[in-house]
């Protein structure tokens, strides 16, 4: 047997199993160690041909503060100061473009900037679902459209990373309104 | 002559030899020359190793976008891990067994293995609610993907890979992106899949449907580089077309001239995809050049695109194809990649006070197109290898041309083209006749 395959085979081997296992510990880190914040959102439901049905999140806070002197262009990353309200649920106050020393921030990415505001691009943007509650979800978003009802998403947030942990609805979660539901 | 063809061949050779058509020496000397290469995969055989191993893989797949949201999170990665680890034990079995493997069990070894690589990916990200575009996807997954074809020597892989990498660099083609993100990335991948290619370290040729697959995916890969380096500069969004339609050209250019071994030039022309399609480019383009308002459309572009570094780096490819092809006295190749050269040779000469005049390019590309196709015509009545057909259709698609650009009356144009029509079914007669005498003659 050749040494040199065998060689290039162990490393694409290693490689194969480091690219998910790096992705793992990276968010199970967020998800234990993580500060918990909740944010307003709505989520329809597309499909994703290799990893399923999912909702698509869509936090209701779309464009954050731009302080004066920061000078942000579209496509940059920048650092999504975030500030939890009296009812509960986090906003992004301002943007930077170096981690602030403390509290929670997000990494983001920013999009059209104008008259002191961005457009700001979400670290999380779907929330997978099985394929039996995704059409439940669909009859769900459709009954409550026009009420002011909006789920919440619980992201996990740490070091400027974000993991989607859950979506709740008065404090239940999603998928459990769901499955309630289908039963 | 193609392992089908050589198959056949060695078939029919003890029935020859029985009716007393060959002695068995020349029988043996036929084998020993036709001998096909049993380690080679035959197309049945990898259709059905691919196939079985596609259907495994997208099962595989479908079974992760269920979701099985009942199962805790270690349940599920266990999920993603195990078909991954047995996929890998699968082909480090096949890759220990060396050439005692067939080749259809190595194909469908790594393919398998591709495919958990990919379910794997997708389910860590479906569990942790990722969410990211799926050209990142992508690119992760061909990457991980490209050893395999190193070391299993997969046809089947190579393709997912050749795919894989153009429509990656078609979707990168975006104003603004890092070189490390964009399409200009394209040619490291390609040169990715280096020791796979024919003639490292005396490897077999590659099969017919690999040529293909490289073929268009590297007119893919390039053609987007070629779109990302000409976009307009400050506040426009756009991307200037003139001068990425020259980058094509010179391309397509490189692509017909490049450098192939004794035996590969040899071949068949339809064995040689990259020659086939970069010579109908260049000779639309040839076609379109001799349009005197498309000229000079030309002219601007590639002096827009005489300013980009990619294009001093394609016109340095192509002086060293040019040079080796020389060497290998490649002429009709050579006259054939020569038309993406012509607006260079039109420059000094189109210059005017108001931009550039396309008169000159024009009749350049005219002559040109007339000269290789009448030396297409002539080349077979001089008892040389060429190609009368070609060279006529050549020919009476330049005199339409020329015709429709012109400020003849509508008649004079009709009379024409149905000089050239008559003209073109007599040719053709000809040639069948002359095929036929030449067939007789053999006999």
């Amino acid at each position: 047997m050749k040494t040199l395959p065998i060689i290039i085979f162990g490393i694409a081997v290693l490689a194969q199993w480091a690219a998910p296992l790096s992705q793992i510990w990276t968010h199970e880190q967020v998800l234990a160690n993580g500060t918990l914040i909740k944010l307003k959102c709505g989520a329809p439901d597309p499909y994703d041909p290799l990893r399923g049905r999912y909702l698509a999140l869509r936090p209701s806070q779309s464009e954050a503060p731009v302080p004066a002197g920061v000078e942000l262009k579209e496509g940059m990353q920048a650092y999504a100061v975030l500030t939890t309200g009296a009812d509960g649920f986090a906003t992004v106050s301002t943007l930077s473009l170096t981690p602030p020393a403390s509290g929670d921030y997000l990494r983001v990415k920013t999009g059209y900037v104008y008259n002191d505001k961005s457009r700001i691009d979400w670290p999380f943007d779907r929330f997978y679902l099985n394929e039996n509650l995704a059409p439940e979800a669909d009859k769900w978003f459709a009954e409550n459209i026009r009420s002011a009802q909006g789920i919440t998403a619980e992201v996990r947030v740490l070091k400027g990373r974000a993991v989607l942990a859950d979506l709740s609805l008065d404090g239940k979660p999603f998928r459990e309104i769901l499955k309630a539901r289908v039963k | 002559m193609n392992t089908s063809h050589q198959r056949w061949l060695l078939e029919q050779l003890p029935q020859w030899e029985r009716e007393g058509l060959l002695t068995a020496d020349a029988a043996r000397t036929l084998r020993e020359r036709n001998a096909v290469d049993e380690s080679q995969p035959g197309l049945a055989q990898i259709v059905m190793g691919a196939l079985g191993a596609l259907l495994i893989g997208t099962g595989l797949i479908a079974v992760i976008g269920y979701n099985w949201d009942d199962f805790s999170r270690p349940v599920r990665l266990l999920f993603a891990f195990l078909p991954l680890l047995l996929t890998q034990l699968f082909s480090f079995r096949v890759l220990q067994r060396g050439a005692a493997s067939s080749a259809w069990v190595r194909e469908t070894a790594a393919l398998l293995q591709t495919l958990a690589t990919g379910a794997c990916i997708a389910l860590v990200s479906q569990i942790y609610n990722l969410g990211g575009e799926w050209p990142d996807f992508l690119f992760g997954w061909f990457m991980l993907s490209l050893p395999l074809v190193w070391v299993l020597r997969s046809h089947a892989v190579a393709i997912f890979y050749l795919i894989a990498i153009a429509i990656w660099s078609v979707n990168q083609v975006g104003h603004g992106r890092p070189w490390f993100d964009s399409p200009l990335l394209y040619p490291l991948l390609l040169l990715g899949l280096l020791p796979y290619w024919p003639g490292w370290k005396n490897q077999a040729a590659l099969s017919i449907s690999v040529r293909w697959a490289m073929t268009i995916s590297a007119i893919f890969g390039f053609c987007s580089v070629a779109v990302f380096v000409s976009a307009r500069g400050g506040d426009s969004y756009g991307y200037d077309d003139q001068s990425f339609l020259w980058l094509w050209t010179l391309t397509a250019a490189a692509f017909v001239l490049f450098p192939l071994n004794r035996n590969g030039i040899e071949e068949p022309t339809r064995r040689k995809p990259q020659v086939v399609l970069g010579s109908l480019w260049l000779l639309g383009y040839g076609v379109a050049a001799t349009f005197h308002d498309v000229s000079e459309d030309i002219l601007s572009g590639a002096l827009h695109a005489l300013r980009l570094p990619w294009c001093c780096g394609l016109l340095t490819v192509l002086v060293v194809f040019v040079l080796l092809a020389a060497a290998r006295r490649r002429w009709a190749v050579l006259a054939i990649a020569s038309v993406a050269l012509l607006p260079l040779l039109s420059f000094p000469f189109a210059q005017h006070k108001d931009g550039y005049d396309g008169t000159l390019l024009s009749w350049l590309a005219t002559l040109h197109l007339a000269v290789i196709g009448i030396t297409l015509i002539v080349l077979e009545f001089a008892g040389k290898k060429g190609a009368p057909r070609l060279g006529a259709l050549l020919l009476s698609v330049l005199i339409i041309a020329r015709m429709a650009d012109s400020h003849f009356s509508l008649l004079a144009k009709g009379v024409a083209f149905i000089g050239v029509g008559v003209a073109f079914l007599v040719f053709n007669i000809l040639m069948s006749r002359l095929l036929k005498q030449k067939q007789a003659t053999l006999v």
